[in-house]
């Protein structure tokens, strides 16, 4: 046990910490809980209720109904699937050879690649917005999920390249004897066993691509192929109105689809994204 | 398998068969390796490296949505932006805004890892619902907390109020002071999930006996945080400020949601200038040479980000 709690003061401490903390993690996921299920007249008050006296929907149904908030839900479904479909593709295959290939210039590429995370999104931006333009792509889904190859194409193949270095060359050496080709070895014997990684390196894409409002607040320019970032930030927080419970409705709506795709693959997720900082 | 041992397997492959098969390796087989990286590199020269070479380029260049054609401007660019008050001023309001949510997102982070790895009933689920803040939208951590500093019906306020500290509502998000500490907060909360893994997997390779052996020699939990833990955590510390740094020189989302860079231009990061100076001014010119003073901040931790990452790699 690496903390001694026996004494009074250890254990007040490390309960008072604790509280502190999380109660700064928590609540306000309470308070954006509850304000969505208040009605109006029980939101707009200057001293708040703890919780919600009345239980009312109304939020929802607006957001559902009125705010465009479904479309805007599909949209980013089918941005983020096929981003994260595209950056998944391209990942697995540039991990596999960083990992198993040696060629020249292989860790002069591998590094320049790994820096792309570093480039400032909204300077890439400058130019991409032109450049889609010009090749009409600019307000187009297609558009949008090429671009988010920038967020998550780097760690994704640092992630796998980490995973398929494991991998044990005899494996490859073996099926290399049997006369089987080197993509047929990647398909039918690697792949296989690298579900995990695999999956894990597409939630990460599309986490990355669903939660984004940089790129899908400049490159979407029509409200019919608005994603939910700027959807929800255009609706609900304009500069003639705010709608606090609706902005909180979406909210929820909004954060459920990654939440549920994070839950279940929680522990390989973690480690993969701490992989290599680590050690 | 502890968590440990499967992330350290990661970062140091197996040396030993690459070495050993290096002889047989057949000219065709380094093309299949190169192959496989084509349409990875491909994507990546489109939206990365292109964009990237290009814009260092317009930032020699006038062009405003006035101008038909980018016109050569030399490095008036540059002069301008040194001497321009509001890139300079956005360039402090950056590093404000990194070192107060780098600092305490790795305190919190810290601090949360070490609760979360002493063993209590429930564990396992706070430290999943602990991650939550970090998987949700920019956008929604901008809407809560802008909820919460509402002017009018924000929690801070009631609180202010019922305790008898204020007497009227505050518009926080409309002082300096007040929109710098909500960006703040709002980022903090997002970040410190994703620090709080990186302190667990690290706290997880604590060598027990010696801290047994501490024990037992009469070091209290001061001692042992400050003897023996903090050094054992030195290089995920190390990698956290610098992942830390970079995530922030880069953030804009719950900025732009929060405040817009505002008020007046109190939180106007560099991320914010150049937005506003290429997607509402367009003078695309200019954004792009503020655009790389801000890169040139971003380099000096994605140096040492990238270094370490690539020590792992063979």
């Amino acid at each position: 046990m690496m903390l001694d709690l026996t004494s009074t003061k250890a254990k007040i401490g490390f309960g008072a910490t604790a509280l502190v903390i999380g109660f700064f993690l928590f609540f306000p996921v309470y308070w954006l809980l509850i304000s969505a299920f208040k009605t109006n007249e029980e939101l707009y008050r200057i001293i708040p209720t703890v919780y919600p006296h009345t239980w009312s929907l109304e939020h929802f149904r607006y957001a559902l109904s009125e705010g465009g908030l479904l479309l805007q839900l599909g949209n980013t479904l089918f941005v983020s699937l096929g981003s994260a479909v595209i950056n998944c593709t391209m990942a697995v295959y540039a991990g596999y050879s960083f990992a198993k290939y040696r060629y020249f210039g292989r860790r002069p590429i591998m590094l320049f690649m790994l820096s792309a995370q570093m480039f400032p999104f909204g300077l890439l931006l400058i130019t991409i917005y032109p450049m889609f333009t010009t090749w009409g792509l600019l307000d187009t889904r297609g558009g949008l999920m090429l671009s988010y190859i920038v967020f998550a194409l780097p760690v994704a193949t640092y992630m796998l390249y980490s995973y398929f270095s494991q991998v044990p060359n005899e494996l490859i050496e073996a099926a290399r004897a049997d006369g089987a080709s080197d993509l047929r070895i990647f398909h039918t014997i690697v792949l296989p066993i690298s579900v995990a990684p695999i999956v894990t390196v597409f939630l990460y894409s599309f986490m990355w691509s669903w939660n984004d409002l940089l790129y899908s607040l400049t490159l979407i320019v029509s409200e019919d192929k608005r994603t939910v970032g700027p959807g929800i930030l255009l609706t609900y927080l304009n500069d003639s109105h705010s709608d606090w419970g609706g902005a909180m409705a979406a909210s929820i709506l909004a954060s459920v689809p990654v939440i549920l795709a994070f839950m279940g693959l929680q522990r390989f997720f973690i480690e993969g994204v701490t992989a290599g900082a680590v050690k | 398998m502890s968590d440990m041992t499967y992330t350290s397997e990661m970062t140091a492959p197996t040396r030993v068969s690459p070495e050993a098969r290096r002889g047989g390796l057949k000219a065709a087989e380094r093309r299949f390796g190169l192959l496989l990286l084509v349409p990875a590199l491909a994507a990546f020269g489109i939206v990365v490296l292109f964009p990237f070479l290009e814009a260092l380029g317009l930032s020699f260049y006038a062009y405003t949505i006035e101008m038909s054609e980018p016109e050569w401007n030399g490095i008036d660019n540059f002069v301008e932006v040194l001497t321009d008050g509001a890139v300079i001023s956005s360039f402090f309001t950056t590093m404000i805004f990194v070192g107060l949510a780098t600092f305490f997102s790795i305190l919190l982070g810290l601090g949360w890892a070490l609760i979360l790895n002493h063993p209590f009933p429930g564990r396992t689920v706070l430290r999943g619902l602990s991650l939550m803040p970090w998987v949700m939208p920019a956008i929604v951590a901008a809407f809560i907390w802008g909820w919460i500093f509402n002017s009018r019906y924000g929690l801070i306020n009631a609180l202010g109020m019922e305790l008898g500290l204020l007497e009227h509502p505050l518009a926080y998000l409309s002082t300096p002071a007040g929109a710098m500490a909500a960006v703040v907060i709002a980022k903090v909360w997002l970040s410190v999930p994703l620090f709080m893994a990186f302190f667990i997997a690290g706290l997880q390779s604590m060598d027990r006996e010696q801290m047994e052996a501490a024990r037992v020699d009469g070091a209290g939990n001061w001692q042992i945080l400050t003897h023996h833990v903090l050094p054992h955590l030195k290089p995920v510390i190390m990698v956290t400020v610098v992942l830390g740094m970079v995530g922030n020189l880069q953030h804009f989302d719950t900025i732009w949601a929060l405040t817009g860079g505002g008020p007046v231009r109190a939180t106007t990061v560099l991320s914010i200038e150049v937005y506003r100076r290429a997607f509402e001014q367009w003078d695309i010119g200019m954004a792009a040479t503020v655009g790389v003073v801000w890169v040139a901040t971003i380099l000096p931790p994605a140096y040492f980000y990238l270094r370490e990452l690539m020590k792992g790699t063979e």
